[in-house]
């Protein structure tokens, strides 16, 4: 009992913390955004070719950017309270709805290119630590710190030029196909989100490729492997048990720093190739100037790592039974 | 890993040696419509061609490097500063003002940093400048935490007590003392922060958010990225010199990095 | 997602006279029905509703199912669409308006005089961007019956100009939707609710527009397509590739590279159309802010139109596709289109003389003077010719420092906060000078007034040839006051213009009935159909 209620608090003081740093993010994103020369109006009569004075302000009026500062801030927390992110100038719809509609694909795209990173990244790194500084390993690294290095934009529109335009094996952009529907909806998207989501796991690979075959090779080191194959254990065997189950902390804890920098990579790469998650939506609300769609992207993109850390912390929990005991010892 | 040091210092000397002697290498300006339009790779007195408007592709390449260096040397220089700053304070005052400043370290740390960087310049207007600040604020609490670490670390140890006996005020315990203790695992992430900064910058101008004055590799990609089918060169050479700089930078500074990593 | 599923062979409505020669549209034809035309589309905008939003834009999804009471025609100059027929009063004071019968919006509600009265009082008067101009001085309009509109003014108003803002200023609304509420925050602005050939099914944001077949449209066996979907593709590039793949089927306002025509046309199954924009003429200028004490010197304005080459940014910026101007009236537009007007030959040696003579020589470092330029960044060719015009300032000793922001910053800077030193702007010609064009002349425009006069430009002259067009009721009168206008803009530069451009489509062949009319993408598309 007791250790449930203290459990219970634990997790309450997590939550609190983490709302609170979600706070601190609004704040700061809706100051930033209040410093922005020119705002939503401008951006609107850019779009639609002008008019008078008068019509600008009637705009003002009806998008709700008059008033003090303060009095807006005021409003856009007490309306966060209520999930209410405000209109977005540039949909002429609400913010949260915005954001709804995109977040499937967003977590689609992220997940996919997170898994393929981490299982493709750890199985590299397993490969690479066998013989550290034989032929595969550095074969296996330079690849690696090679696609790290480049620009995610470089890899996204040699992609594009190559299986898209020269070869035709894959569409140009966009989720789906359109007006031109055949076959099964669900592999249609798939072949459009085989270029985004591997040039996004490409060039996050690097990291993975390292900490693996950093983490394997401490731990053939270490003193239970040692025991271990002093006991006779050997092979698979002793990998998977000894070795890769220890080594999998390290990579587990990068799930949480990836997809915070996947998240800003997605930017460029769905720009590129038109997907409409939040990476785009980014790009569109910095190029429109719109306000509160830039800082409903900003904040759920916060959230969406608050939320992915969350995980990462339960999976610690379950790859290592002792970080639950020590977590309650230490408190006890 | 010796010999990749050695191949990272070699690409990163050589990038620093076109930055220095761009203007040699390609006299005037970069950005100039000097040539005929669209020319090919290895055409005479125009190794890499030019781009639809007739500028020169190796004159941008070569002043691009100028930008890029500038830009992530810069960046990493502010980042890290700002980092310190606010670690050494958190880690000095403790207290409230150490929650607080770890609250908001947190917070900027949840933001991804691209997102940010996109953000701030997209409000701030596009030059070097507000680049150089973006990624400078997008990316500093890495660098604060490690440093609010050392601080603790080393406020416990024999020589700093030492010091505080010796009667010297705080603010000189922290500047003599801890401060160059707590700067080395600082020093490790500047290679780092150097090529992460050259990225985001790159994105950026990528993006349109580049400063319209200078011709930027980023931009240079942008910019040649309407010519992919017909003149692939125009974007793919400054993207390439992009990922050498970058690949330099990190083999490079892999030795620091991996000795000095934090656990 | 039907493909041609029914053959009819239909006559050729009109024959065609003196059609361009890029038009290759057969007497008779056999015009295939059905199927689905998918086309590209560069942004989502927040309003569908033209009569709101007169902007291209919007027109280009949104005209398919609103309709104005007339259209641009190569033919006629005007076709009737919800107006058979219209006259002005000799007294300026009235315009008749005879509508259409027998039309139903798409909610199966009659259309009438009803709507016409309301769309002008409540939208196209108090709220459109272009509406608040034009229709300033209209007073009431009276609906004797159901099928007769007369707009009645307080001031004399040109026929002409009211004729000429018929096919971009009077969108109609149906009055039944709109009558409650506030009209900026109605559900139809998202989806519009009209008159026109296609209904508005669905949109799915970042991903595609879809319009269906509207079955009652008052055109006998028209619309010919099923469905018209708009794919939203923002890169240029993607969408070039698109075309060539044929996942899309149409690009409008060159939307891909234009480095990428020449092999677009080369390849099988996709043609290049440069004509049916005449009607949207845009016109690349440098825009100058007199309150810098130098450029209120003319001397250095003409100075600055002696340095820069016109052809260079035909030639290379927009590979051919563009002409230099003479002024803010494009020559496509031969009612109002004068060419005798001082020009202002490239020619450094002479820009350089004059800012000799008006005191700005070289200093020790070569520089005269500093200023800033923001290029317009809505166009690839808007920025590059900022670059060009940087390059060719330095070349007469004239620094430049660029400054770049997103669309909504450049139009603060300078049209409301007027910090800028010169602008790469890019007006659009609508059909008449009074509509968008004269307001870049007119003096005393309160700040915030975008693509208008911000310049500090202030000329009793010119403003009076501005108010005397916009109350002249006799056309050839109205129309040597506007070339009266044309010289003086040539002779005191206020802005320089230095080209014109409208824009190119980009088709597969199977499109048919494509630029047809001069406004043709932001027309209904009635008449569109695909060879199957």
């Amino acid at each position: 009992m007791r250790g449930a209620a203290e459990a219970a608090a634990r997790i309450g003081a997590a939550l609190g913390q983490r709302v609170v740093v979600l706070l601190i993010v609004a704040v700061a994103v809706f100051a930033l955004l209040e410093v922005a020369k020119g705002d939503a109006v401008d951006a609107y009569l850019a779009q639609t070719g002008g008019g008078d004075a008068g019509y600008a302000e009637t705009l003002r009026q009806s998008f709700g950017l008059a008033g003090t500062v303060p009095d807006r801030l005021f409003t856009y927390l007490g309306r966060l309270v209520r999930l209410d992110l405000g209109t977005s100038v540039a949909f002429g719809r609400p913010v949260t709805q915005v954001l709804a509609e995109r977040l499937p694909i967003t977590l689609i795209l992220m997940g996919s290119a997170l898994l393929i990173t981490s299982v493709v990244g750890t199985i590299l790194g397993i490969v690479a630590s066998r013989r550290p500084g034989g032929v595969v390993d550095t074969l296996v690294i330079t690849v690696a710190l090679v696609l790290n290095a480049t620009p995610g934009f470089l890899v996204a529109l040699v992609g594009l030029l190559v299986f898209a335009v020269m070869l035709r094996w894959l569409p140009v952009g966009g989720i789906g196909t359109i007006g031109r529907a055949e076959g099964s909806p669900a592999l249609d998207m798939v072949r459009h989100l085989v270029l985004p989501v591997s040039t996004l796991a490409l060039t996050y690979l690097a990291l993975y490729v390292r900490v693996t075959r950093a983490a394997m090779i401490e731990m053939a080191g270490a003193d239970m492997v040692r025991t271990a194959r002093a006991k006779g254990l050997g092979g698979r065997r002793l990998l998977l048990r000894h070795e890769l189950r220890p080594a999998l902390m390290p990579i587990v804890t990068l799930i949480g720093v990836q997809g915070s920098a996947m998240l800003g990579g997605s930017v460029v790469v769905e720009t590129v190739f038109a997907v409409p998650g939040y990476g785009s939506l980014a790009a569109m609300a910095v190029a429109q100037r719109d306000t509160l769609l830039l800082a409903g992207v900003v904040l759920s993109g916060a959230v969406l790592v608050v939320a992915v850390n969350a995980l990462v912390d339960i999976l610690y929990g379950v790859i290592d039974p002792r970080v639950r005991l020590a977590g309650a010892a230490g408190r006890g | 890993m010796r010999v990749a040091s050695l191949i990272g210092g070699g690409l990163v000397c050589l990038v620093v040696l076109v930055a220095v002697f761009a203007s040699q290498i390609a006299p005037g300006d970069p950005a100039a419509m000097v040539a005929r339009p669209m020319l090919p790779l290895f055409s005479p007195g125009h190794l890499f061609g030019t781009d639809q408007f007739g500028r020169d592709v190796l004159a941008g390449v070569v002043h691009g490097a100028r930008i890029s260096l500038l830009v992530g040397v810069a960046a990493a220089l502010a980042t890290l500063g700002l980092g310190t700053a606010v670690g050494l304070a958190a880690g000095f005052l403790g207290g409230f003002a150490d929650a607080v400043a770890m609250r908001v370290t947190e917070a900027f740390q949840t933001v991804p940093t691209f997102l940010l960087a996109l953000a701030l310049c997209g409000v701030m207007g596009a030059s070097l400048t507000t680049i150089v600040v973006a990624i400078a604020i997008a990316s500093w609490p890495l660098s604060a935490r490690l440093v609010r670490g050392e601080v603790l670390r080393l406020r416990t140890l024999e020589y700093v007590d030492a010091a505080r006996m010796a009667g010297l005020r705080p603010l000189s315990i922290a500047l003599t003392v801890v401060m160059p203790g707590a700067l080395v695992p600082v020093a490790a992430l500047f290679g780092v922060t150097v090529g992460e900064a050259i990225l985001v910058e790159s994105a950026l101008s990528f993006l349109g958010l580049g400063d319209p004055n200078v011709f930027s590799w980023g931009a240079m990609v942008a910019n040649g990225r309407t010519l992919m089918r017909t003149a692939p060169a125009v974007a793919l050479l400054p993207g390439m010199a992009i990922a050498v700089t970058v690949l330099g930078i990190s083999l490079l500074g892999d030795r620091f990095a991996t000795r000095q990593r934090p656990s | 997602m039907t493909f041609a599923l029914s053959r009819r062979t239909l006559l050729a409505s009109t024959a065609a006279v003196a059609l361009p020669s890029w038009l290759r549209v057969p007497a008779a034809f056999a015009q295939t029905k059905g199927g689905t035309l998918v086309v590209a589309a560069d942004t989502e905008p927040r309003s569908l509703n033209p009569a709101i939003v007169a902007s291209n834009g919007v027109f280009y999804v949104a005209s398919k199912v609103v309709e104005p009471l007339a259209e641009m025609d190569y033919q006629t100059g005007l076709r009737p669409l919800l107006a058979r027929s219209w006259d002005a009063s000799d007294d300026g004071l009235s315009f008749t308006i005879h509508l259409r019968e027998g039309v139903t919006w798409h909610d199966g509600e009659p259309f009438t005089a009803a709507d016409v009265a309301f769309s002008a009082m409540e939208v196209w008067k108090p709220l459109q961007n272009l509406g608040r101009v034009v229709f300033k001085d209209l007073e009431t309009v009276d609906t004797p019956d159901d099928h007769t509109a007369i707009l009645r003014f307080a001031v004399p108003t040109p026929g002409q100009l009211i004729e000429n803002a018929l096919p971009a200023l009077t969108s109609v609304l149906p009055k039944h939707v709109y009558a409650d509420g506030d009209i900026a925050e109605n559900p139809a602005n998202l989806e519009p609710i009209g008159t026109g050939p296609f209904k508005f099914a669905e949109h799915k944001p970042g991903e595609f527009y879809r319009l269906v077949r509207n079955e009652d449209y008052w055109e006998e066996g028209k619309p010919y397509l099923d469905e018209i979907v708009y794919r939203v593709l923002p890169d240029a590039s993607a969408k070039s590739a698109a075309i060539e793949t044929g996942e899309i089927d149409l690009t409008a306002f060159s939307a891909v590279p234009l480095t990428d025509l020449a092999r677009l046309e080369a390849t099988d199954g996709v043609t290049v159309i440069p004509g049916g924009y005449e009607g949207i003429t845009y016109d690349l200028t440098v825009e100058i802010n007199h309150r810098n004490p130098i450029l209120a010197n003319v001397d250095v304005r003409k100075a600055i139109a002696h340095a820069i080459d016109r052809n260079f940014i035909v030639d290379v910026i927009f590979l051919g596709y563009a002409r230099a101007a003479t002024g803010l009236v494009p020559a496509s537009a031969e009612a109002f289109y004068t060419d005798d007007v001082t020009l202002y030959d490239f020619d450094p040696a002479a820009a350089e003389a004059l800012l000799d003579e008006a005191g700005y020589p070289r200093g020790s470092d070569g520089t005269r003077f500093s200023v800033s330029l923001r290029p317009a960044p809505w166009f690839n060719e808007s920025r590059a010719a900022g670059d060009y015009v940087k390059q060719a300032l330095q070349r007469v000793g004239i620094a430049v420092e660029l400054v770049s922001a997103d669309p909504g910053g450049h139009i603060k800077a300078v049209y409301t906060d007027h910090d800028f030193d010169l602008a790469i702007g890019t007006p659009v010609w609508r059909n008449d000078p009074a509509i968008s064009t004269t307001v870049l002349y007119q003096g005393g425009l309160p700040p915030g007034v975008p693509f208008a006069n911000q310049y500090g430009y202030d000329s009793a002259e010119m403003n009076e040839l501005i108010a005397a067009g916009a109350s002249e009721v006799d056309p050839a009168a109205r129309v040597a006051i506007y070339a009266d206008m044309q010289r003086l803009a040539a002779d005191e530069l206020p802005l320089l213009p230095l080209v014109e451009f409208t824009f190119t489509t980009v088709a597969r062949e199977r499109v048919q009935n494509v630029a047809n009319n001069p406004r043709w993408a932001t027309s209904g598309w009635a008449d569109v159909w695909l060879d199957a």
